[in-house]
């Protein structure tokens, strides 16, 4: 089974249109790399795969689910997002954004702590995020995606602004989902970078996907 | 610095001694023939409202002096000021209301300017401290709050010269230019409890710029990076 | 995790974002005080009309600053947040319960400060059996953190909200503002509260129901 099949996904805002025409399979244990420039729509074909963006015409299924029908609202729990802007809660500690989202998750809170532990943030975990630094959040970020463990991993513009010890969380994050048997795609304007850490690269170019 | 001076500690003592010397003094003051007992409520109220505005004024004259030295130490006293001056203006509020409820029947009156105009300093002065809460930079904090600081000063003359501007239920001062107006065994009672409560507020003032230093000996963490460490990626198990 | 605890969870979340960031006691509550202030001082020194309009005013204030209290920076979240929320597998009426929950409480603090303040600066003259207003009023609060956070999820992320917000959900709340001000005016003329309890009941489960209705649509509008 493909974890995500895209037939001539589009997708307008109003009259603009962002995607023209998308076709893309991802299956299980493969890493897959978009690259585009700066406005060519990565972040809103992530979202489309995502299931939190249905398209406005064509067909997009994630786990065997449609996007836009209720059917997509049950597959989003193995579902795991990443992008330049923490998700985190400014007036929490690290460690309460993390227990409210183990929380949420059905999980027990004892995985934050130890997915903070696994990311280096221990010491640093009951700070409030609003005084960490941008790469102490964006840990605090993966810290979440290796408490969830998705089976889909979406990362968008993973490495940008992170440091060597950040990129091999992600790159350990990255590895154990496809270990999982699950799969992920990435989006990034660096294509070098993004080429290390993927299977295969495709390029997002005037809405399509194109080898 | 890790407890007060002893200096610190003996204005303490003094100020706890004076305010219970001004209560004695209170409690034993012949009272005012049409107030009765209620009178005694000015030993208190009158000295509060005095100090809420040395305590402005003391902030005003902090935010100055930070903004000219950029020195913490004025940053400090404004803000302690600041946060004594709210609690002296509320017990002024709050005793002058008991006491016009007391003895004019009305626990607040329109046509009295003072009220009004206390209590619209007392709302300036709060939001003085939230605007230096709402930002963990203390430059920033200082920054922004001293401007305010020195601009909400202006209310200090215009509360306290309102009772003069308007004819109101209010008393004008009882102590001006020429001789009090009350009796001197009344005065001598009030004069000892402002001195008494200056002399707390002074103390309360010392100790509080103590407890602010240390806490900012305490907040200065160790450089954030340090509370990063290497990733366990080999606790990143493969399933 | 069950549906109570979720809203549990959200309403917890909530409460000690506000705790921290202080915004409704130290800032909208003053605020609120200064505006009852404000009527007195610009109809001038009438001590009658003062007293009778004190409590009207006092749900003229409460009806337009919930609105502050429901679009609470503290309580705006970014769209990274819902998106990662969403995928979680939060449940969105529980979402909107458990926020719904927390601005109620901040709003019956709010109304808990400013009642006595009402008090002494208008001085009313309040009839017999007053504080069984309060049950009416109670339950008006908490239809108007309703209608303050169902505004605040309609216009969520876009940048128009702290000013859209009030003006679109405003007409829904004026049957809790009704209530609320006229279940006083009812008990002085002996008609007391009931009819005034049931409006405001019906309101806040009319507003329920709503919520439970467009919570998912909401939530997908606004991701």
């Amino acid at each position: 089974m493909t974890i995500v099949s895209l037939r001539n996904v589009q997708l307008r805002f109003g009259p603009v249109p962002v995607l023209t025409g998308v076709d893309l399979d991802v299956g299980p244990g493969e890493r897959v790399g978009i690259a585009g420039p700066n406005g060519a729509g990565k972040s809103t074909l992530l979202s489309v795969i995502a299931t939190l963006r249905p398209p406005s015409s064509g067909e997009a299924r994630v786990f065997d689910a449609e996007v836009g029908t209720p059917q997509a609202y049950e597959v989003r729990r193995l579902i795991g997002w990443s992008g330049h802007d923490p998700a985190l809660f400014d007036e929490l500690s690290l460690r309460e954004n993390l227990y409210h989202f183990a929380r949420l998750a059905g999980l027990d809170i004892a995985e934050a702590d130890k997915a903070l532990h696994q990311v280096g943030l221990e010491a640093a975990a009951d700070r409030r995020a609003r005084v960490c630094s941008n790469g102490m959040r964006r840990r605090a970020d993966l810290a979440r995606l290796l408490m969830t463990r998705p089976r889909l991993l979406l990362l968008d513009e993973a490495h940008a602004g992170l440091d060597a010890d950040a990129t091999a969380i992600v790159e350990a994050l990255s590895r154990r989902t496809v270990a999982d048997g699950g799969a992920v795609v990435m989006v990034s304007h660096d294509r070098q970078t993004m080429g290390e850490h993927v299977d295969r690269v495709l390029t997002l170019r005037e809405g399509t996907v194109v080898p | 610095m890790s407890k007060p001076t002893p200096w610190l500690r003996a204005l303490q003592v003094f100020a706890s001694v004076a305010v219970a010397v001004g209560l004695v003094m209170a409690l034993r003051a012949p009272v005012d023939a049409f107030q009765g007992e209620y009178a005694r409520i000015m030993h208190v109220h009158v000295p509060t409202s005095w100090l809420a505005f040395l305590a402005f004024g003391i902030t005003a004259l902090g935010s100055l002096l930070w903004r000219v030295r950029r020195n913490r130490r004025w940053d400090r006293l404004a803000a302690a000021s600041a946060e004594l001056g709210v609690v002296f203006t509320a017990m002024s509020l709050i005793t002058g209301s008991l006491w016009g409820g007391a003895v004019w029947g009305t626990y607040w009156d329109w046509a009295d300017p003072r009220m009004s105009t206390t209590a619209l300093m007392f709302f300036v002065y709060l939001g003085y401290l939230a605007l230096r809460r709402t930002t963990d930079d203390a430059e920033a904090a200082a920054s922004r709050s001293s401007l305010l600081g020195i601009i909400a000063v202006v209310q200090v003359p215009l509360v306290y010269f309102s009772v003069n501007l308007f004819r109101s239920l209010h008393q004008t001062q009882s102590i001006r230019p020429g001789g009090a107006t009350m009796p001197t065994e009344m005065l001598v009672a009030m004069l000892v409890n402002l001195a008494a409560l200056t002399v707390l507020y002074v103390a309360l003032l010392a100790t509080r710029m103590w407890v602010m230093r240390r806490e900012e000996a305490v907040t200065i963490e160790p450089a954030a990076g340090a509370g990063v460490v290497p990733p366990r990626l080999e606790e990143v198990g493969d399933g | 995790m069950s549906f109570a605890r979720q809203v549990a969870e959200f309403c917890r979340r909530d409460l000690l974002t506000e705790r921290r960031a202080g915004e409704v006691l130290t800032i909208v509550t003053p605020f609120g005080a200064v505006a009852l202030m404000s009527f007195p001082l610009a109809f001038g020194i009438d001590s009658a009309l003062v007293s009778r309009v004190g409590p009207a005013l006092f749900w003229v204030v409460v009806f337009l600053f919930t609105m502050q209290i429901a679009l609470r920076h503290s309580a705006a979240e970014r769209p990274h947040q819902r998106a990662v929320i969403a995928l979680l597998g939060a449940d969105p009426f529980a979402r909107l319960l458990g926020r719904t929950a927390a601005a109620a409480v901040l709003i019956l603090a709010f109304m808990a400060i400013l009642f006595p303040a009402m008090l002494l600066f208008y001085s009313p003259d309040l009839p017999e059996g007053w504080p069984l207003a309060l049950v009416p009023g109670a339950l008006a609060g908490i239809g108007l953190a309703q209608v303050g956070t169902l505004a605040a999820e309609v216009t969520a992320g876009l940048r128009t909200r702290t000013t859209l917000a009030p003006l679109i959900v405003a007409p829904l709340a004026v049957p809790l503002l009704i209530a609320g001000s006229q279940a006083l005016e009812s008990l002085a003329s002996d008609g007391g509260i009931l009819p005034w309890t049931v409006l405001v009941v019906a309101t806040d489960l009319a507003l329920a129901v709503i919520g439970a209705a467009i919570a998912r649509p909401l939530e997908e509008a606004s991701l």
